[in-house]
């Protein structure tokens, strides 16, 4: 009976998770044309808002073409393992209290593993489609996975250790007695390293070198056509998602509000969440892409030391105070 | 001359990436401004005059033919040589030239209306309308007949009579009346010719944006 609950869970979570990211690259449309004076989609439906249906049926039927000199089992595997490891994420989230699927202990370092895991499909998509664009790609995304990885885990070392915890629902739960009822000024070092190293990690603007469509095509997915190049997309935009959702829980308190919403708890999660997305889209419409060498001075010399010393003044002032 | 290609600027500058907050600014401004695009099938731009759109020959209301008198100056000025004339002249003296055939391969044509300007009894004209795309590269192949059809049917949509109709290009602009053929001492308006030409830019700050 419980397996069958949970079935019915992460069955309502999937279709949920998956409209969300039909509806955010709607989101993201919108925003940016009318950030550039322009209207975005308004032809399928009302202001266009069928438009990601439409996009969706398309991408569906369209042929799945496969490179003949491509490695076919790995240029099959690759957006899957995107895509699944992009959504096992999902099952650490709390939404509100108690809407959480597992509720691990180690939830932050899981989701760490899977958000390298997603990269790891993206290496390989670069790899198996034995073209020079896409390998670039590739390339360019281990790099900048590696090094933005560590400053991620490094400036989130300060969150762990202000409340004293790895699981995802204890650390918004710790937050509740502080400044705010979130760490975003005591952790205001942390929260900046984070947010930088987030964009990298999601492989947006400005840092969207594995995909810049101005040199390489498409980067990584240049290959790719179809359905596999939407379950690319869709990775992409629920990596967003579940990097929005670590900010929030970790910065920002999670499902904590100004007051409490009484039958639909996890409003205050969620108006967060799009917050987050949404200063995405706004970055996305503003900045051009940064240089690789740029990208690479910003992760190792400006970053990671930044995030070393959060830690120590964390420790420090924790070792002091409480 | 030295260019400065790194402003300096102050720490606090530095810290908070005030560069890159002004363009974020920028951005969420524009975010609630009016969109400029305009929703072409169903809203359709307003066609000034002298619009240079699909070719015609100008049909002679007293002979029902064309006025072209087989010159060449079109075929000769055009800059992507679609014009393509045939005519003849039979040998008995005081005969006039006969067009046998006056072809316009549109999808060559890159709307110069330097045709239009050259002719010197405004045979044939660029007209105002626009919309006449086609899957088949024959039908935008235009022979002698179809031109004079595309001027019958510009004239039929005209709000005035045709013989008051009087396309800008065809009086050349920046020439003194008495260097013109007689056909081409054209009334139009000083917008047209001379020093208080509306063009290009001017031309909003003339009429308001919302005609452009």
């Amino acid at each position: 009976m419980t397996i069958l609950l949970m079935l019915v869970q992460i069955i309502v979570l999937f279709v949920l998770v998956m409209l969300h990211v039909a509806y955010a690259t709607y989101f993201e449309r919108k925003i940016i044309g009318h950030m550039q004076v322009r209207l975005g989609p308004m032809q399928v439906g009302w202001h266009g808002l069928l438009q990601p249906i439409a996009d969706g049926i398309k991408s569906f039927f369209k042929e799945d073409i496969i490179p003949e000199q491509a490695d076919r089992p790995t240029f099959m595997a690759a957006p899957i393992i995107c895509l699944v490891a992009m959504m096992t994420s999902l099952a650490v989230l709390p939404f509100a209290k108690g809407w959480v699927l597992a509720d691990i202990n180690i939830g932050l370092l899981f989701i760490f593993a899977m958000s390298s895991l997603a990269s790891y499909g993206v290496v390989l998509a670069g790899w198996a489609s034995n073209s020079k664009f896409s390998f670039l790609g590739g390339l360019r995304s281990m790099a900048q996975v590696i090094s933005y990885e560590i400053a991620m885990g490094l400036s989130l070392v300060g969150v762990m250790l202000m409340s004293g915890s790895l699981n995802l629902t204890q650390i918004v739960e710790a937050q509740g007695n502080s400044i705010l009822g979130m760490y975003l000024l005591p952790q205001c070092i942390g929260f900046f390293v984070f947010f930088i190293s987030m964009l990298a990690e999601t492989n947006r603007v400005p840092f969207d070198l594995p995909e810049a469509e101005t040199e390489l095509v498409s980067g990584y997915c240049t290959e790719y056509s179809g359905m596999r190049y939407a379950i690319f997309f869709m990775a992409e935009y629920i990596g967003m998602m579940v990097m929005a959702a670590i900010g929030t829980v970790c910065f920002l308190g999670g499902w904590n509000g100004p007051f409490a919403v009484p039958f639909f708890p996890p409003l205050w999660f969620l108006l967060k969440i799009y917050l987050f997305m949404f200063i995405f889209i706004w970055i996305r419409a503003t900045l051009p892409r940064y240089r690789y060498d740029q990208l690479m001075d910003l992760g190792w010399k400006l970053l990671i030391p930044l995030a070393l010393v959060n830690i120590v003044v964390t420790a420090c002032l924790k070792a002091m105070i409480g | 001359m030295q260019i400065q290609y790194k402003p300096k600027r102050g720490l606090l500058a530095t810290i908070f990436q005030a560069e890159i907050l002004q363009g974020m600014a920028l951005t969420l401004k524009r975010l609630f401004s009016k969109p400029i695009t305009r929703q072409y099938p169903e809203e359709k731009p307003q066609i000034r005059t002298g619009f240079r759109g699909q070719h015609a020959l100008v049909r002679d209301p007293k002979t029902g033919k064309s006025k072209c008198v087989g010159c060449m100056r079109c075929a000769m000025v055009c800059p992507s040589r679609c014009i393509r004339i045939r005519s003849h002249k039979d040998k008995e003296p005081g005969s006039r030239r006969v067009i046998d055939d006056y072809q316009i391969e549109s999808l060559r044509c890159v709307y110069c209306g330097y045709c239009e300007e050259v002719c010197p009894v405004n045979a044939i004209v660029l007209t105002e309308f626009y919309e006449y795309g086609s899957y088949d590269r024959r039908s935008l192949y235009f022979t002698m007949e179809q031109l004079l059809g595309n001027w019958d049917r510009f004239a039929a949509q005209l709000d005035r009579p045709v013989e008051e109709y009087v396309n800008p290009f065809w009086r050349p602009r920046g020439l003194p009346e008495q260097t013109l053929p007689a056909p081409k001492r054209l009334p139009v308006s000083p917008e047209w010719s001379g020093e208080q030409q509306v063009v290009g830019r001017k031309w909003r700050q003339h009429h308001g944006p919302e005609q452009s």
